[in-house]
C-alpha cells in the first residue's frame, strides 16, 4: 500500500503518463479511426492486422488508452490527497514564527520601534491590516506578541480544484460511454417511431428546408411532438442548433434525405404504332396501374436514386442524390409478364427494355417525386452534467491558481521599556511586486499614526 | 470605407509597425520602438472599424472562413501584444512578434483565400460561435507571444552562457517569466474559449460533447502540452531551457490545431 501510493504521487509519473497519452493520441489522429477492415488493408497493407489487433484503429476507445487515462486519473487523485493534508494543516493550524532573524532573512522585510506599549501597538498592526482585508492569527508569549495575517488564502488550492474538476470530467466520460446513447432517426412527414429505449414516441409534423437566395442551406426545421402512449405532450420546432429536450433525451437535427422507398414516379406512355397516343400516368411504388387502352397494367418494382451498374455487373446506388435516378418497371398481361426493364429520367433513350411478348409500348420516365425524410439524432448523455459541473470547477481553479495568489504578512511585537520593537515581513509565491506595495502601505501607515 | 479597404490600411500599419520595430532592433534608439508601438495601436483600432464592418456586411460573426478567421487572429495577435508589450515592456520581442502577424495577414489576403462573406451554413448559425472561436483565438495569441519570448529566451541564454553581456533590460530571466506570464493567461482562456465551450456549443449542436474528431484531439494535445509545462516548472522545478521548448511546442501545437488538422486531417470542423 505504501509503495503504491508512493508510486502514484509522484508527479514525474503523472508527466510521463502525460505525455504518452499525448503521443498516443496524436497517433490517433494520424491514422484514420473506426474504419473497415478493408479499408485498412488497402491503406496500410501486412501491418493492418497488426493495427486492429493493437486497437489502434479504435485508439480512443481501446483497452490501452482507456487504461492509461484511469491511471492518469489514479495519479491525478494520489498527487492531489497526498498535497492536501499538509496545505490543510497550514491553512487552519498554521505556525506562528517566533524567531526574529527568520523573518528578517526574508526579501521583504522591515524592523523599528514605536513608542507604543504591546497592546496598543498590536491594536494598530490589526487596524491597518484588516483595513487591507487581511485576516489574522496571533499568539502572545510574555511580552511578545506573534501575528500571521492572510490574504486570498484559497489560492493554494486552485490546482486542487483543476483536478477535481478534471476528474468529474473524467468520470462524466465514463457514464457517458457506459449509460449514454446515440442513435440516428430518419423519420417522415406523419410518421410516428418509437424512441429507443424511452417509453415515448416522436412525430414529425413537418419538415421544411429554408435556403439563402444563393441556394445554399440555411436551415432545417422539423416540428416534432412527443407522444407518451396515445397523448400528445409537447411540440418543438427544432433546428440545427436548437434540439427539443425530454426525459433527459435531446433530439438534434442533423441531416436530411429523401425517402426513396415511397416515390411517386411520372411516366409517359406512348405506342410505336400511333404517335398521337400519350397517356401521362402516375405509378407509385408496389402499385399496379392499368393503361386506358387495352388491359396492360404496369407495376412499379424498384426506383435507384443515383443509379450505377457495379463492377460485377450489379446494379446499385452511388449515393443518395437524384443524380441519376432510373425505375425498374414491369408490364402484366393477365398474370403474365410481357415486358420489363429499366427507364432512366436523364436519359430517356436509353430505356433497358426486355419483351417477353411483343409489345408496342415505351416508356419516358418524366418526373419523380419522394417525401423529405429530416434525420435527427438522438442522444441520452447522462454523463453531460458531470462534464459542465467539472468544467465549472476547472475554470474556477485555474483563476484560483493563477490570479487569486495568497499574500501573508508575518509581525513579531516585542515590548521592552515602554516600547515596542515592530518586526514585520511579507510573503508571497506569486505577485510579489503587489505584496511588496501593499507591505509598504501597511507599514507607512502604522509609521504615521502618533 | 469598406471593410476591405480598412484591412489593407490595417495591414500596412502593420508593416510600418514592424519596420520602426526593426529600426529600434538595430540601431537600439527606444522612441523608435514606441513609434512601433503606437503603429500598432493605430492598426487595431482600424482592425477593429474593419472586423465591425464586416459583421455588420455579413450578419455574423468574423471569423468563419479562412480570410476571416486569419483576419481575427491577427486581431487578437496585436490586441494581446498591446497588452503585455503595455506591462512587461519586451520591445525586443516586437519585431519578431510582427513578423508572426504581418504573415497572417499576407496570408488572409492571399488570394488563395476566399474573402467574400457567404451565408453562414446551419450548423454555425450559434451564439457559441462568437464565444468559442474568439476567446480560443485569443488564448492562442497569447501562446504566440510566449513561443517568440521562449525562442529569444534561448537565444539569450545562449549568449549569458557564454559570457557575453546582453546589453539588455530584457535578460534571459526576464524572458522566462514573460513566456511563463503568457502561458498563464493563455492556458485558461484556452481552456475555457477551445475546450469548455467547444464541448458546450458540441453538445447542443451534434448532440454530443466530444467526438474524438482530429481538431478536438490536437486541442486536448496542444492542452496537455501546456499542462506539462505548468507541472514541470511548478512542481518539478524546471525553469530556462526545458520550459522555453515545451512553450514552443505548445505553441507549434496549436497552431497545427488551427491550420494543419484542416488541410492535413479530415474531420467534423472541415468548414474551420
Amino acid at each position: 500500500m505504501k509503495s503504491f501510493l508512493k508510486t502514484f504521487s509522484s508527479v514525474k509519473l503523472a508527466i510521463f503518463l502525460l505525455i504518452l497519452i499525448t503521443i498516443a493520441s496524436i497517433l490517433g489522429t494520424l491514422i484514420p479511426q473506426q474504419r473497415t477492415a478493408a479499408e485498412y488493408a488497402a491503406r496500410y497493407g501486412q501491418i493492418s492486422k497488426l493495427l486492429v489487433q493493437l486497437q489502434i484503429t479504435n485508439l480512443y476507445h481501446s483497452f490501452w488508452y482507456i487504461c492509461l487515462l484511469f491511471l492518469f486519473s489514479l495519479n491525478i487523485t494520489v498527487c492531489t490527497l497526498t498535497r492536501l493534508s499538509p496545505k490543510l494543516k497550514k491553512t487552519f493550524k498554521p505556525k506562528l514564527e517566533k524567531e526574529t532573524r527568520k523573518l528578517l532573512a526574508l526579501k521583504i522585510h522591515e524592523r523599528y520601534k514605536k513608542n507604543w506599549d504591546l497592546t496598543r501597538t498590536r491594536d494598530e498592526v490589526k487596524k491597518s491590516l484588516t483595513g487591507y482585508r487581511y485576516r489574522i492569527k496571533e499568539d502572545i508569549e510574555d511580552e511578545r506578541a506573534f501575528l500571521l495575517a492572510r490574504k486570498k488564502a484559497l489560492g493554494p488550492y486552485g490546482s486542487d480544484i483543476v483536478h477535481l474538476g478534471l476528474l468529474v470530467i473524467l468520470i462524466g466520460g465514463i457514464i457517458s460511454g457506459a449509460w449514454g446513447l446515440r442513435r440516428q432517426m430518419n423519420i417522415s412527414e406523419g410518421q410516428v417511431l418509437p424512441v429507443p429505449n424511452a417509453d415515448f414516441s416522436l412525430r414529425l409534423d413537418k419538415f421544411e428546408t429554408d435556403f439563402y437566395p444563393n441556394g445554399s442551406v440555411k436551415d432545417w426545421r422539423s416540428t416534432l411532438t412527443v407522444i407518451e402512449g396515445d397523448k400528445d405532450l409537447t411540440s418543438k420546432t427544432i433546428e440545427v442548433n436548437h434540439p427539443l429536450a425530454h426525459k433527459g433525451f435531446v433530439f438534434y437535427q442533423s441531416s436530411y434525405g429523401w425517402d426513396w422507398q415511397n416515390p411517386t414516379l411520372e411516366i409517359w406512355v406512348k405506342k410505336t404504332s400511333d404517335s398521337n397516343f400519350l397517356e401521362k400516368m402516375s405509378l407509385k411504388m408496389g402499385e399496379k396501374h392499368r393503361l386506358e387502352e387495352g388491359d396492360t397494367e404496369i407495376a412499379l418494382l424498384n426506383f435507384i436514386p443515383d443509379f450505377i451498374i457495379g463492377e460485377k455487373g450489379e446494379i446499385a446506388t452511388r449515393s443518395l442524390e437524384p443524380n441519376n435516378p432510373a425505375a425498374y418497371i414491369e408490364g402484366w398481361q393477365e398474370e403474365e409478364r410481357v415486358f420489363s426493364g429499366w427507364i432512366f429520367a436523364k436519359f430517356p433513350d436509353f430505356a433497358r427494355m426486355h419483351s417477353d411478348k411483343p409489345s408496342d409500348f415505351s416508356f419516358e420516365f418524366k418526373d419523380f417525386q419522394a417525401g423529405q425524410y429530416s434525420g435527427i439524432q438522438v442522444s441520452k448523455d447522462p454523463g453531460a452534467n458531470f462534464i459542465w459541473a467539472g468544467s465549472v470547477f476547472l475554470m474556477l481553479g485555474l483563476l484560483l491558481a493563477f490570479f487569486w495568489p495568497t499574500r501573508e504578512i508575518r509581525f513579531i511585537l516585542e515590548e521592552s521599556q515602554q516600547k515596542t520593537d515592530i518586526i514585520a515581513a511579507g510573503i508571497a509565491q506569486k505577485n510579489k511586486e503587489t505584496l511588496e506595495s501593499e507591505f509598504a502601505s501597511v507599514m507607512t501607515s502604522l509609521r504615521r499614526t502618533k | 470605407m469598406n471593410e476591405s479597404t480598412l484591412f489593407l490600411i490595417t495591414f500596412i500599419l502593420y508593416i510600418i509597425s514592424a519596420f520602426f520595430y526593426f529600426a529600434f532592433l538595430f540601431s537600439k534608439k527606444e522612441s523608435l520602438a514606441k513609434t512601433g508601438y503606437r503603429f500598432a495601436f493605430l492598426g487595431l483600432i482600424l482592425h477593429s472599424l474593419a472586423l465591425i464592418l464586416r459583421t455588420i456586411e455579413s450578419g455574423h460573426a468574423p471569423f468563419t472562413n479562412m480570410y476571416e478567421s486569419l483576419s481575427f487572429l491577427g486581431w487578437s495577435a496585436i490586441f494581446a501584444y498591446i497588452i503585455v508589450e503595455g506591462k512587461f515592456k519586451i520591445r525586443r520581442a516586437g519585431p519578431y512578434y510582427m513578423l508572426i502577424v504581418i504573415g497572417l495577414m499576407a496570408l488572409a489576403s492571399s488570394p488563395l483565400m476566399p474573402s467574400e462573406a457567404t451565408p453562414l451554413i446551419p450548423a454555425l448559425q450559434s451564439d457559441w460561435l462568437w464565444l468559442h472561436v474568439s476567446i480560443t483565438m485569443l488564448g492562442e495569441a497569447f501562446f504566440a507571444i510566449a513561443f517568440i519570448t521562449s525562442i529569444m529566451y534561448l537565444a539569450a541564454d545562449a549568449k549569458e552562457k557564454k559570457g557575453v553581456d546582453s546589453k539588455t533590460s530584457l535578460t534571459a530571466d526576464k524572458l522566462d517569466s514573460v513566456s511563463y506570464r503568457c502561458v498563464a493567461i493563455g492556458f485558461p482562456l484556452f481552456t475555457l474559449g477551445g475546450l469548455i465551450f467547444g464541448m458546450v456549443w458540441a453538445y447542443k449542436a451534434w448532440g454530443g460533447y466530444w467526438s474524438w474528431d482530429p481538431k478536438e484531439v490536437w486541442s486536448l494535445i496542444t492542452w496537455f502540452v501546456f499542462a506539462l509545462y505548468l507541472h514541470s516548472r511548478i512542481v518539478m522545478g524546471w525553469k530556462g531551457r526545458r520550459s522555453a521548448v515545451i512553450a514552443i511546442l505548445g505553441f507549434l501545437a496549436a497552431l497545427f490545431t488551427y491550420f494543419g488538422v484542416n488541410y492535413l486531417l479530415a474531420g467534423l470542423h472541415s468548414y474551420a
